[in-house]
């Protein structure tokens, strides 16, 4: 049986002499069907060219360093299997609407800088005191917010999202879905000091529910449903006289 | 036109394409509801209209009957159509109740959604036939 | 982006309100409007209030049907200016974002419903038939 091949076309961008990033192609041999583009990346690097610079690690969908657009839709690397695409060539680029440091290293430092502005610790107005014990909580409690305790913090949602593609400033998918999953929390008593992030006019309200966010999310976490029901929640607590204080 | 995201020196920019919507199906799909709302406005104008021209007496009043107008209406109703579908679908997904203590499961609160559509439908439609008798 | 600067946008949150509102009354009333005066009315399928002038007065007569078509017009205009804002936004306008573009695409919603108000009190009387 002929060696099977697939050819990876990765971006190469070097700070230090290049201009633009421009697409680099490899061939590579493809043996076998369970190959995903991560391990084509790590073949290249192991045995084609050294220089190539990307982010990984656990390799099994649960870190979120790997991920990159693959022809164009953002995708953990260790996720998108060869078997998909192959014979067609494949595209790695970096992630979309982040800064290009190096290759298919994009600068996280604003996503890193909003996911702390969100507070994502339980905020008590009172801690309980160590004889009272712990928190109790529900099965159904903790249903309220388990969806969007799921984030790997892999980005490709803010990599789909067009509205932080064109402004820079909004709070983003993810950050809000881990907001909303603070304020959601029953042992969580801190919605009053993210409000002012969340309803910022960079926050919720830039979103307008294109949606990509969740289609892309790798683990279900659904931040386009965190954001509008924060829209509807903060909505609701200014309207009704004594709010929806949940 | 497009816009840049702040970069360290030497980071190569973002440069959001102008183009972006047209990159993808659903990126197209979304810009072509939102787009919705301009043909919704221009036939709630000529409805303004219509109600106006009431006001120029029996003998100034005649119904719109031109084959334009059908056609306009029936490119207008596939937008309306589109967007009722979408925005009733996704108002599912945000509407978050419960019912004593357990969430209502959204697919639950798309088909009241759907089920007031059809509801509203049948009694505005009735009221402008009813009464034309 | 200073901590100082964050407060929740009170405005936005009033026009995101008008929008959600304004987009369930569109999607459940707006079709069959469409689909009754603006195309099987016109095509002579079946009868329709607006095709004869005493049917079409004494309808917009009543004052439910007024208020009914002030509630629509309203809100539908509120959506629409909210919804052709974001629009221009993600055509990459800047300036939709701005303070003016805020007045003048709401504003215009104003205006609309001023009109529609103007519209309907002055136009076929009041009448409870």
């Amino acid at each position: 049986m002929p060696d099977k091949r697939i050819e990876i076309k990765a971006t190469r961008y070097d700070p230090a002499t290049d201009e633009k990033p421009h697409l680099q192609s490899y061939d590579i041999p493809f043996y076998d069907d369970s190959m995903v583009v991560l391990d084509a990346l790590n073949h290249i690097k192991s045995h084609v060219d050294g220089s190539l610079s990307y982010r990984w690690s656990c390799r099994m969908g649960i870190c979120g360093s790997c991920g990159m657009m693959v022809n164009g839709i953002p995708k953990l690397t260790c996720n998108a299997f060869l078997r998909d695409y192959w014979p067609r060539a494949i595209i790695v680029e970096p992630l979309n609407n982040f800064p290009i440091i190096r290759d298919l290293v994009i600068d996280m430092e604003d996503f890193m800088r909003k996911l702390k502005s969100i507070k994502p610790w339980i905020i008590r107005k009172q801690e309980l005191p160590l004889g009272a014990g712990e928190h109790y909580q529900t099965n159904e409690q903790i249903d309220d917010f388990r969806q969007f305790s799921e984030c790997i913090n892999c980005m490709l949602c803010y990599a789909a999202c067009p509205v932080y593609g064109l402004n820079n400033e909004f709070l983003g998918p993810a950050a809000t879905a881990l907001a909303r999953r603070y304020n959601l929390d029953s042992r969580d008593q801190g919605l009053k000091e993210r409000l002012p992030v969340i309803a910022d006019p960079e926050g919720v309200w830039e979103c307008s529910f294109v949606g990509e966010c969740s289609v892309v999310c790798p683990k279900g976490v659904d931040p386009a449903k965190a954001i509008q029901q924060t829209k509807l929640d903060t909505t609701m607590r200014f309207v009704l006289p004594y709010g929806n204080r949940d | 036109m497009t816009t840049e995201a702040p970069a360290a020196p030497r980071e190569f920019a973002w440069r959001m394409p102008g183009n972006w919507w047209t990159r993808t199906r659903h990126y197209f799909l979304y810009m072509l509801r939102e787009f919705t709302a301009v043909p919704m406005a221009l036939w709630l104008i000529w409805l303004l209209y219509e109600i106006k021209r009431a006001g120029s007496g029996p003998h100034g009043y005649y119904p719109r009957s031109s084959t334009a107008f059908v056609v306009f209406s029936v490119i207008v109703l596939g937008f309306v159509l589109y967007h009722s579908y979408t925005f009733l679908k996704l108002a599912g997904v945000i509407i978050r109740v419960k019912l004593f203590d357990r969430p209502v499961p959204s697919q639950v609160i798309v088909v009241t959604m759907f089920g007031s559509w059809a509801l509203a439908s049948a009694v505005v439609g009735f009221v402008l036939i009813w009464f034309a008798r | 982006m200073s901590e100082a600067r964050r407060r929740p946008a009170l405005s936005h949150l009033f026009f995101w309100f008008l929008f959600s509102q304004g987009g369930v009354i569109t999607a459940l009333l707006l079709p069959v409007h469409v689909l009754i005066q603006g195309i099987l009315g016109p095509l002579g399928i079946v009868p329709v209030v607006d095709r004869h002038y005493d049917t079409w007065v004494n309808v917009i007569g009543n004052p439910l049907v007024k208020l009914y078509l002030l509630v629509l017009i309203m809100f539908a205009f509120f959506h629409f200016a909210h919804r052709l804002r974001y629009f221009l936004m993600d055509l990459g306008v800047h300036a939709a974002k701005t303070l003016p573009a805020q007045a003048i695409f709401y504003g215009g919603a104003v205006a609309v419903t001023l009109v529609a108000v103007w519209i309907l009190l002055t136009t076929a009387p009041l009448s409870f038939g």
